[in-house]
């Protein structure tokens, strides 16, 4: 009896607890619908201060949704989506990423349902595939230490030995940009994997992702670094000792895609729609490119760019299925 | 009239003994009611270990197992996962060398003084405990890694920082105050500074008193102490994430989070599993051995008697004092002031003086959710601070006899599979139904700091007297009188300690949350550490100010205020008044 009695009170409390827990527990909407407020989740690599400007817009325009959000680098997200396939499926309704590599990798594996919304007009048919469209242009450029001289003119030059010891490259498998910049340096003329071997031999560090590129070369730990132009303008703003060195071969040009999954279905696929028909629209864009980003649609005003600035861009459609085997190549030269 | 006497005594005897029967049937019934609620709690803390334990290792397993021999020796030995392997068990066994030979030297230096000198040199040897691993690892590599305060102010940087030998460092700060709280455990139930003085009398040198008289007595505490240390170390994810990825230096736990980005493919999940389940093999072969040593050695008990040998200060003193102060600001109090000095400062690459001087990175560091992150995360270690110190109780108190051994293996087995390992076991055992919920990070928390709950409350359970609570009920007390006043006071203490531990645990946990972490339910740690991979350094340092200050604050009043009380009502040395079955010495109560 006292012993039935003593354990009594803990296990009911542990089993209440248990029910707090798993009340207050966030697993995405299992089926919203028949709901009156549509409710979505987004699995996203876009910068925090985007998606926040973005969804504040929509918002504003469609109160009544609740959108769970993902937002993490292009490995966690893709360990997160690989968490979720083998545990019962995708959970996310939509996925904006970072570039077009693990976007085709992701339309591989069956997790898009074939773009939705083809009436759109605007975006360029470069920046589009079958499943996902480009919502921003991304610039891929050199990050220098304020008063390196002299400084890189091509990118090229990242390998000669003036650089010994001083470049850092971000993880083209924690970001997805780093990871489209991979993927032009193993099929443009004249570099191939074999430009990795040249950078490693000099000495280049890989760092974990484009942001801390800047941070890293701010601080001095490195003098140069591979990354994109707007985490390079948002560095001088803050007045961090960085300058942006525009290469003049030409700064490697990717969009960012969004796409609607096979997951999102009833009234999630409707608010789904409304979303990408959003982050494509007027509204959507000039909020893309008020965070510093250059917006894919023609005629919206993005962040200034050097003059006579060319830019690059991979050969899209040679890379797609080839995704796995590049990174493989990298990470046996560069792999932890 | 002597016939009615007869037949009046007969019947009162009849009537007694049908009251006997009757009680005795009560009893009778009671004693079963009462064994089948016990067999019932067991049941259910043995369903509970199996839910936690089992299902993620046979989850794991099982996938690993459908590789074939052929796939789990291609997942085994393939370039990453061998070098990782190695990696591993070279990192493990040298921080485990370290950090227990420093721990052990610097407890037997500082634990034989006068209380009061005592304390303060305890904390400098301890003091890393109450901050968590990532930010340790993140607060060395500002203050001493390349363009990290050293290196602006003097210069100097720490070689190999970013390597094994940095990791080797941080991982031996962290394991030395381990080591150094079990051997001060050892020396105070085992090691009789009587037993040296005798030795030292019969003419023995001072290291040999050390080799024949005062190790050997330490040999439980030191294996164990060890054991702790190896399991962290090998298990550690934070530390070799932060210092060894910019140096392509991989350990087994860092090299299942990465490659659980590349999972999508079930050739590449199950590649990943061998690798996790061969971590648990490894940490297991390493205790098997060591608990089957400690299984074979009697503890050795000793009587109470003052720690202090001398309190008159010696050169050896001030050498000691010298070294504890210089380790502690070395190993936490310089690498500590430069986080705080980071959170700050305007932006990356700004020398930390006060005209760079801002609060803008905490606002930035909890712009993105990072102030629910916080509240989640305290909701959650409470949450295993209360479970786990009542699943600790529900074990020691049901699990006696034959069950305690496997109950309480089971109960330790959870705590030595690495956060990595039961993190990925969890999500293919339960993610069907919990993937990316805070029911399966809080569950992935009990599951690993249940140990905490237990242990402490096992030793009070252990220490009070068997026959104790039958005194009680023999001097007239009802039996939950007895359970209140008898067995709940030292077990109360114990359990406010378990709670307090795990919750530290908890708060601070990042292996494991940040593979279980989806939409919405993001913990502060991994907030943290996403801060750090996106580059954020002035908001990373904020935020993990914020992570470790409040346990800091909470550890400093606790030791001032056991440290006033002390003084306030300090009691002349207890008396042993008896022992109990297994050799121990109680002391009086009063």
């Amino acid at each position: 009896m006292r012993l039935h009695r003593t354990l009594t009170a803990p296990f009911l409390l542990v089993a209440a607890l248990a029910a707090v827990t798993a009340c207050g527990s966030s697993t995405g909407p299992a089926d919203s619908a028949g709901s009156t407020s549509p409710e979505l989740t987004l699995y996203t690599s876009v910068t925090q201060n985007t998606v926040t400007a973005v969804l504040n817009g929509f918002d504003k325009l469609h109160p009544g949704t609740t959108i769970h959000v993902f937002r993490a680098t292009t490995g966690q997200l893709n360990a997160r989506i690989a968490a979720d396939q083998h545990s019962g499926g995708l959970r996310a309704d939509v996925i904006w990423g970072t570039d077009p590599l693990s976007m085709e990798s992701y339309a591989q594996q069956g997790l898009f349902q074939r773009w939705p919304l083809p009436n759109l007009t605007g975006v360029p048919p470069q920046d589009k595939t079958t499943y996902f469209w480009g919502t921003r242009e991304l610039y891929l450029v050199i990050v220098a230490h304020k008063g390196l001289t002299p400084m890189p003119a091509t990118w090229a030059d990242l390998a000669s030995p003036a650089y010994k010891g001083k470049v850092a490259l971000p993880d083209p498998a924690a970001a997805g940009s780093a990871f489209a910049a991979l993927g032009y340096f193993a099929t443009a003329p004249g570099f191939g994997m074999n430009f990795y071997d040249k950078l490693k031999a000099n000495g280049a560090v890989q760092v974990s992702t484009i942001p801390e590129v800047v941070t890293d070369v701010a601080q001095g730990r490195y003098q140069l670094g591979i990354t994109l132009d707007s985490e390079v303008r948002a560095a001088i703003a803050e007045g961090s000792p960085v300058v942006l060195d525009w290469p003049a071969d030409g700064a490697i040009s990717l969009y960012s895609p969004i796409a609607e999954t096979t997951a999102a279905k009833g009234a999630a696929g409707s608010a789904a729609q409304t979303l990408l028909r959003y982050v494509l629209s007027v509204p959507g864009q000039t909020a893309i490119g008020k965070t510093g980003w250059q917006p894919v649609l023609p005629g919206i005003a993005g962040p200034a760019r050097p003059a006579g600035s060319k830019e690059v861009y991979p050969a899209w459609t040679t890379l797609f299925g080839r995704q796995t085997q590049i990174l493989q190549q990298y990470q046996s030269i560069f792999g932890a | 009239m002597r016939a009615a006497t007869e037949a009046k005594s007969a019947a009162k005897a009849a009537a007694a003994a049908k009251t006997t029967a009757a009680k005795a049937a009560v009893a009778k019934a009671a004693a079963a009611k009462a064994a089948a609620a016990k067999a019932a709690a067991v049941a259910l803390v043995v369903g509970l270990i199996a839910a936690l334990v089992a299902v993620p290792l046979v989850s794991l397993a099982r996938i690993a197992a459908g590789a074939g021999p052929t796939g789990i020796w291609r997942a085994l030995s393939g370039p990453q996962a061998r070098v990782a392997i190695l990696h591993t068990v070279a990192v493990a066994a040298t921080v485990t060398v370290l950090a227990v030979a420093a721990g052990t030297a610097l407890a037997l230096a500082i634990e034989r003084r006068p209380g009061r000198r005592r304390l303060a040199l305890r904390l400098g040897v301890a003091g890393p405990l109450v901050i968590p691993e990532f930010v340790l690892g993140f607060a060395w590599s500002q203050a001493y890694g390349p363009a990290g305060l050293s290196d602006r102010l003097a210069g100097l940087t720490m070689p190999g920082l970013f390597g094994p030998a940095g990791i080797i460092a941080v991982l031996t700060v962290y394991g030395l105050p381990l080591a150094y709280l079990a051997v001060t455990a050892g020396l105070a139930a085992r090691a009789d500074p009587a037993l040296e003085r005798a030795a030292r009398s019969a003419g023995a040198g001072r290291w040999t008193v050390l080799r024949t008289v005062t190790l050997p007595l330490l040999r439980v505490p030191l294996l164990a102490a060890a054991a702790l240390v190896f399991v962290t170390a090998a298990g550690s994810f934070a530390v070799p994430q932060v210092l060894g990825t910019p140096a392509g230096f991989a350990t087994m736990p860092t090299l299942v989070y990465n490659d659980l980005a590349f999972s999508a493919s079930s050739a590449a999940f199950t590649g990943l599993t061998v690798v996790a389940l061969a971590l648990v093999v490894l940490v297991l072969l390493a205790l098997g051995p060591l608990d089957l040593w400690l299984a074979r050695l009697r503890p050795s008990a000793r009587p109470e008697s003052p720690l202090t040998a001398s309190t008159a200060r010696t050169a050896v003193d001030h050498v000691v004092t010298v070294i504890v102060c210089a380790y502690a600001a070395f190993a936490a109090a310089i690498p500590m002031l430069t986080l705080v000095l980071t959170a700050l400062t305007r932006g990356p690459g700004l020398l930390p003086v006060p005209a760079n001087w801002t609060l803008a990175n905490f606002g930035a560091g909890f712009s993105g959710g990072g102030g629910v992150a916080l509240l989640r995360s305290a909701g959650l270690a409470l949450a295993a601070a209360i479970l786990a110190p009542l699943l600790g109780a529900a074990v020691a108190g049901l699990a006696r006899g034959r069950w305690r051994g496997p109950v309480a293996t089971g109960v330790t087995l959870a705590y030595a599979i690495p956060g990595s390992a039961l993190a990925v076991g969890i999500i293919i055992g339960y993610g069907r139904w919990l993937d990316g919920s805070v029911t399966i990070i809080g569950l992935a928390y009990v599951a690993k700091f249940w140990v905490f709950g237990h242990r402490p409350v096992q030793a009070a359970l252990d220490r009070l007297p068997p026959g104790l609570t039958r005194a009680a009920r023999l001097s007239g007390a009802r039996p939950a009188t007895a359970v209140r006043t008898v067995v709940l006071p030292p077990l109360r203490v114990a359990m406010l300690t378990a709670a307090g531990l795990v919750f530290i645990l908890a708060f601070h946990e990042l292996t494991m949350s940040t593979i279980l972490y989806g939409p919405g339910t993001e913990t502060f740690a991994v907030v943290i550490m996403n801060q750090q991979d996106l580059g954020g350094v002035g908001a990373t340092a904020a935020l993990a100010v914020v992570l470790t200050a409040p346990v800091v604050a909470v550890g400093a009043l606790a030791t001032w205020l056991t440290h006033r009380s002390s003084r306030s009502a300090r009691r002349p040395p207890i008396t042993p008044i008896f022992r109990n079955d297994r050799g121990l010495t109680y002391p009086r109560r009063r």
